[in-house]
């Protein structure tokens, strides 16, 4: 950690509000396209009363007027009120999905870098062994498989499948709250992204097993196991680091629907929620906060890189 | 020539002791594996000569005779596929794990390309003292003080002590190539090719660094290059190579006086003589054709295809054996000397 590194870090975390900013405006603006509003599908509402609700908050008011108190509030960190439910700021609510959420996500994380990391260095030193060809199609099979399958699947496993084969001593229930419940959901998240890591790790190891460097080491007469990280998973991680980025961002999107189906209280199931609800302050608040966990997973992608390589300064 | 001046001494009581011993080494890499499988490169193909304590012995040969792949396979970074390659009397074909591992002390290489062969993300104090702390011999100041010592031993500034290999130039690299060899004080070591990457005026420098510690350490190597000005300069004994084989075995001097395979004989007429007089009336032996493929070597003698006094059927029949043709000087010809 040099002063220049801090400078970096500075500059980014500026670069990170701006585009929080421009995001949620677009959103902001889109959003107010929309015909109707959060009052239609209220029980007994008249027209008397809509016209209230609009006043309440400030919808009445023209686009521009409200786009810079809403500007205004967001630079104080405030993201407005809930339109479903009044008197309910967001700022505080969509922090702490977002516990609930970054829980889900660092766990799925987890799960995606050790068990990914392993395949792709196990299927990379036993290349062409039974053990390389069944970590390539546990990948593909990974892969191929889209997150609202894997997880119904891993439901009907777990909860369905266990309970009935240990004959009801097993009962697992989905939700949120118990600490082995993180366990399924995180698994049905991180599945596609660890293949992903798996098999990326696999041909980059590849690549820099047969570097002549790699040789160097082994002639050195180093232990196997110091040959393989030190000298070539240091090497084969820099584009497995550059795809974390996008991996990350791929996990807080998909736990829009891993949230949804296991009924999970974090920010994806608020997301489709406040969706079908049309609170519309919501959607634009969960936006601003995906655009600014996405800039900060690129942020710590981008500080990984100098611990693995040397040359990479900022 | 200091070659004469060890007669007396007792270094060259042990040149006379093989320290390696080389034994029908044979290394074939398959190809096209799967259905059609069965294809192989004989990129060394039944191998025998030995290195003796204290000498070089250069190993010379065209691009792709296996010169390198024998390298590796003495210095045990590729398997054998058959063979014995006794060190000490230790045959190191048999030995595995650990005890392998342990022997990488006694036992070095130092490679061709200076630019690929250190690690990029590593500092030079790493790349050269991790074996110490590898093996347990040293750490923490005591390591890097040895690294330090051998560091000025190859003409390195310690100071540059953690920088990357990516901010020295090709002659830097490789005196940390060497370096990195060093570390160990190992008795025998594989040079394969290390100045063949370099230009001409860091070659020198270089070759005078190895001569150095040859003298300075009782180093052993085995030299491995094509440039044969180079090898002659170096070697006290040359072997050549030609397809996976080798051809002819004898003192420098021997060798380069009175070579008696004709493929030395137009190896040796193809190097320039830096005088343009004698240059010009230069008549280099001119062989035709390519070098053929190591996956179907020619039948009996395998230079038959181009050499300039085959006979056949004889040369394209019977393979010649490697035999000593008086004074230890040992040819694989059926016309030894005739060209």
């Amino acid at each position: 950690m040099t002063r220049g590194t801090f400078a970096y870090v500075g500059q980014r975390f500026v670069l990170i509000a701006l585009t929080a900013l421009v995001v949620s405006s677009i959103v902001f603006i889109g959003v107010h396209q929309l015909p109707g509003n959060a009052f239609l599908s209220e029980r007994q509402s008249s027209p008397q009363r809509e016209a209230e609700l609009l006043h309440h908050y400030g919808l009445d008011k023209p686009l521009p007027q409200q786009y810079l108190a809403w500007v205004g509030g967001v630079l104080h960190g405030d993201l407005g009120e809930s339109l479903v439910n009044r008197g309910v700021r967001i700022t505080p609510l969509l922090l702490r999905e977002l516990r609930v959420s970054a829980t889900l996500g660092l766990f799925a994380l987890l799960f995606t870098v050790v068990l990914g990391m392993g395949l792709g260095i196990l299927a990379a030193t036993k290349q062409n062994t039974w053990i390389d060809y069944a970590a390539s199609f546990g990948g593909t099979v990974g892969y191929s498989m889209p997150n609202f399958v894997t997880a119904t699947l891993l439901i009907l496993l777990t909860v369905t499948g266990f309970y009935a084969w240990s004959g009801g001593a097993f009962y697992e229930d989905i939700g949120w709250g118990k600490p082995e419940q993180v366990i399924v959901p995180a698994i049905a998240l991180g599945l596609y992204p660890m293949a992903i890591i798996s098999r990326l790790t696999r041909a980059s190891m590849l690549e820099v097993i047969r570097q002549d460097y790699v040789r160097t080491a082994w002639a050195k007469g180093l232990r196997p196991r110091l040959v393989v990280i030190r000298h070539s998973l240091r090497n084969a991680l820099i584009p497995v680091v550059t795809i974390l980025g996008p991996i990350t961002t791929s996990v807080i999107t998909g736990s829009v629907v891993i949230e949804y189906i296991f009924g999970i209280p974090g920010l994806g199931k608020e997301f489709v929620n406040s969706i079908f609800n049309r609170d519309y302050n919501i959607v634009i608040g969960v936006f601003t906060f995906y655009a600014i966990l996405v800039g900060l997973a690129n942020l710590a992608v981008d500080l990984v890189y100098p611990l693995l390589d040397p040359r990479i300064r900022y | 020539m200091t070659t004469e001046q060890r007669v007396v001494s007792d270094v060259d009581t042990s040149k006379q002791i093989a320290l390696v011993r080389i034994e029908e080494v044979v290394k074939h890499f398959p190809i096209g594996a799967g259905l059609l499988g069965g294809q192989v490169v004989k990129a060394v193909d039944g191998v025998s000569f030995e290195v003796r304590g204290g000498e070089t012995l250069g190993l010379v040969g065209e691009s792709g005779c296996g010169k390198s792949t024998l390298g590796r396979v003495i210095a045990q970074l590729h398997p054998a596929t058959s063979g014995h390659i006794y060190f000490k009397d230790i045959d190191l074909v048999t030995l595995k794990g650990e005890k392998l591992r342990r022997m990488r002390q006694q036992l070095q290489m130092i490679f061709q390309d200076p630019y690929a062969s250190l690690n990029p993300r590593m500092t030079v104090g790493d790349i050269i003292g991790e074996p110490l702390t590898n093996f347990h011999i040293a750490r923490g100041k005591a390591r890097e003080k040895r690294v330090n010592e051998v560091m000025r031993i190859c003409g390195l500034n310690p100071g540059f002590i953690s920088r990357y290999p990516h901010e020295f130039s090709g002659g830097q690299r490789q005196r940390i190539g060497i370096a990195r060899a060093l570390i160990l004080n190992p008795t025998f070591i594989v040079a394969d090719e290390p100045i063949s990457a370099l230009d001409v005026s860091i070659q020198a420098q270089i070759v005078n660094l190895l001569e150095d510690l040859q003298d300075e350490f009782k180093l052993t190597y085995l030299f491995i290059a094509h440039d044969l000005s180079v090898v002659r300069h170096l070697s006290d004994r040359v072997a050549v190579m030609y397809l996976g084989k080798i051809v002819e075995v004898a003192d420098s001097k021997q060798i380069y006086d009175n070579p008696l395979h004709p493929y030395t004989k137009a190896l040796l007429s193809s190097i320039p003589i830096p005088d343009p007089d004698l240059e010009a009336e230069r008549e280099p032996i001119l062989l035709k054709g390519e070098i053929p493929s190591p996956v179907n070597p020619p039948t009996g003698c395998r230079f038959h295809t181009r050499c300039p006094i085959a006979q056949f059927p004889i040369c394209s029949e019977q393979e010649p054996p490697l035999e000593d043709k008086g004074s230890g000087h040992q040819a694989a010809c059926h016309f030894p000397g005739q060209l």
